[in-house]
């Protein structure tokens, strides 16, 4: 199993040139953090600005491996019965008074077997049956509170988790576990222990226009070299909110459905609101003028 | 990090070098244990690879554990991996000095000896307690303070000797900060709520399978969050050292997140996490270089607001900024970025020691710019005012 992998990412450059042919554009950087979450192995910390492809790089990391991937969205307040497993009430008290009808004998151990288990992203990426590990991503952990972090921690260090009724599930082949985190608040040091870290930067130029003419595939060199660049000097003016990697995509999209061919001033008005979320932001960038964002 | 030359490493022993690498890290200030390093060694040994962009990269990823530490880790890497030193002179001498302090960005190494001053950088001594107070007598200057406490209550904080400074801390260890709670969406065992199915069921196996016992869970209460932003400029100096102590109980006690700012903003929570307040004062000082410098708080706000309360560290909080409002940027700015975050905050409280005084005006234009969005204004200039703060806190 492990030899499986070792053949489908047997370097950093390989893995790199697969994550490409699922149109995912990762660095050097990224790449090497995914290669030794897979390889070592061991979960990996990804932060990073909100919109430079976190979520995205599980997603293609999923498909390079053509496996499984399980998400689990962190909130506050989360616990076991949404991340791990919940039985399924309803039908336990049915089985029970079909038994008690048809006077059938039903014991405990039949209620609280498999049958009757509704299994949450965390067990099934233990129990993912193969041929290779699942890609288990949870995100945004710093949502969730202290209390779930520590719970975490016994899957992240044993690769297993504990039901009482049934006793503790071991993963054959343990999930490939990629974190992310928006840094609220600091995680804990014992989860930060266990885990790789990558801190995941907006992309350079060339690689924005890279990755928007891969993903927008509708949209023409000009039109990604231009929303790219506009992008670019977005990010230098002091927003609150700096469009990232996944306002790019949107924004060439958004030009692309409209039926324009280059971002010009008149486009970029019609469409700042796909870049820009704050009022703040957008009346700074009228401010400093639409034809510079445009590179006129 | 490209390096045009496409530089390898060829001739030595990388898991030799990788142990030696990570102790080289440590003396420079990012806690490399020997699991991270060896994970290092691991991961160059599987992707086979000798080429210094490659091994730059499987370090930052096994070595590190946060963003910040980055600079640093650029720096070692750069001496030992590219050529700056040479890499074979550094294998296998666990006591190779750390690299010149020239080099290092970030935070430094603690001072080994309590009290001692961290070397040029900026900490500033008076920020140091007093002489070094060892251990011992911490104790009995705890007693001192306990008969002295009425006055030294109402005595402002910039005529404190600092020896009083030094028995301030355990009153101001005593002062409970606490938020205002608000609803969790974490739910507890309650006689009244929501029906708890699973528990409700596993306690009627105990009575023949009838549920008997209904069995509740209600949401629990849980403080609001507590960010504290203290303004250490050379305007306040004088309060700093009270406030840092404040910092630090709060930290300690509250779970506060904890900032500072002159002219420009570090976050100390992490430096003040340590239990003992030398350490913790000490590491504080360390890590924001700017003491005693000017002030502009509307950057310092701005950055705040960026860097932290956007994502959520300033969401439904209650946030306290400790400052005089001598504002040396433009008071526009600082009006803008307060009315930011009294929209990201459930509260925001102003702490000014300066507005004891009788003749008190807020004209400063720092302060008036910031007013009319703060929720509450209160002096806190002596420990006595700070019962107001306390209170001040505990509004819902």
């Amino acid at each position: 199993m492990s030899g499986d992998l070792a053949g489908l990412v047997p370097d950093v450059a390989t893995l790199q040139r697969r994550l490409d042919e699922t149109d995912y554009l990762a660095d050097p950087g990224l790449a090497s953090a995914l290669f030794c979450a897979v390889r070592l192995p061991q979960a990996l910390l990804l932060e990073g600005e909100p919109g430079v492809g976190k979520t995205e790089a599980a997603k293609a990391l999923a498909a390079v491996l053509d496996t499984t991937l399980l998400r689990l969205q962190c909130y506050e307040g989360i616990d076991s019965a949404e991340a791990l497993y919940e039985w399924n009430y309803p039908r336990q008290l049915l089985a029970i008074r079909l038994a008690e009808s048809r006077h059938h004998d039903l014991t405990e151990a039949d209620l609280f077997g498999r049958d009757y288990l509704v299994e949450r992203p965390l067990l099934a990426a233990i129990e993912h049956p193969g041929p290779r590990p699942a890609v288990l991503l949870i995100d945004e952990v710093d949502r969730a509170d202290d209390e779930f972090e520590a719970f975490l921690l016994e899957l992240l260090a044993e690769g297993a988790v504990t039901i009482p009724e049934l006793g503790t599930v071991r993963a054959a082949q343990p999930p490939i576990v990629l974190l992310t985190s928006n840094r609220t608040r600091d995680l804990h040091d014992a989860l930060k222990r266990r885990c790789l870290y990558h801190w995941i930067d907006y992309p350079p130029l060339e690689r924005t226009v890279a990755i928007i003419r891969r993903r927008v595939p509708a949209a023409s060199t000009t039109l990604a070299e231009q929303v790219g660049a506009a992008v670019a000097r977005l990010r230098s003016l002091d927003l609150q909110k700096p469009p990232g990697v996944a306002e790019a995509i949107n924004w060439a999209t958004v030009i692309g459905l409209l039926g324009l061919e280059h971002l010009d001033e008149a486009a970029m008005g019609q469409t700042l609101g796909t870049v820009l979320k704050y009022r703040e932001d957008v009346d700074l960038t009228r401010e400093r003028g639409l034809a510079w964002v445009a590179g006129g | 990090m490209t390096d045009p030359s496409g530089a390898e490493i060829s001739g030595i022993d990388l898991a030799a070098v990788a142990g030696s690498f990570g102790q080289l890290l440590h003396a420079a200030g990012v806690p490399v244990t020997p699991e991270r390093s060896g994970r290092f060694a691991r991961a160059v040994a599987l992707a086979g690879t000798a080429a210094v962009d490659d091994v730059y990269w499987l370090g930052r990823v096994t070595l590190l554990c946060g963003a910040e530490q980055i600079p640093i880790f650029d720096a070692v890497f750069g001496q030992v991996f590219r050529g700056v030193a040479d890499v074979a002179d550094r294998r296998g001498d666990p006591n190779a000095p750390p690299p010149p302090p020239a080099r290092r960005r970030g935070p430094r190494p603690w001072p080994s000896r309590p009290g001692e001053v961290p070397a040029a950088g900026g900490a500033h001594p008076a920020l140091l307690s007093p002489g070094g107070a060892a251990e011992g007598d911490s104790s009995e200057s705890l007693l001192a303070a306990a008969s002295a406490e009425e006055r030294l209550r109402a005595k402002d904080f910039a005529d404190l000797t600092p020896d009083e400074l030094g028995a301030l801390r355990a009153l101001i260890a005593d002062l409970a900060l606490a938020a205002p709670l608000r609803i969790s969406r974490r739910r507890v065992r309650h006689h009244r709520g929501r029906l708890d199915v699973r528990a409700t069921l596993r306690r009627a196996h105990r009575g023949g399978g009838d549920p008997v016992e209904w069995l509740r869970r209600h949401p629990k209460q849980r403080p609001r969050r507590l960010v504290l932003i203290a303004d250490v400029s050379g305007s306040m100096e004088p309060y700093s050292r009270a406030y840092l102590q404040l910092l630090h109980g709060a930290v300690r006690g509250a779970k506060a997140e904890a900032f500072v700012f002159a002219t420009r903003l570090t976050r100390l929570t992490r430096a003040l996490a340590t239990t003992e307040p030398n350490v913790a004062l000490r590491r504080a000082a360390a890590a924001a270089p700017d003491w005693s410098g000017g002030t502009r708080i509307g950057a310092a706000v701005a950055a705040f607001n960026d860097r932290y309360g956007r994502r959520g560290v300033a969401r439904g909080a209650v946030v306290v900024i400790v400052s005089d409002g001598w504002e040396t940027g433009d008071p526009a700015v600082l009006g803008e970025q307060m009315a930011r975050l009294s929209r990201l905050a459930h509260r925001v409280v102003w702490v000014n020691p300066r507005a004891a005084a009788e003749s008190y005006e807020p004209r400063v234009a720092g302060m008036v710019a910031a007013l009319p969005h703060v929720d509450a204004f209160v002096s806190g200039h002596s420990l006595a005012a700070l019962d107001a703060l306390a209170a001040a806190l505990r509004r819902p």
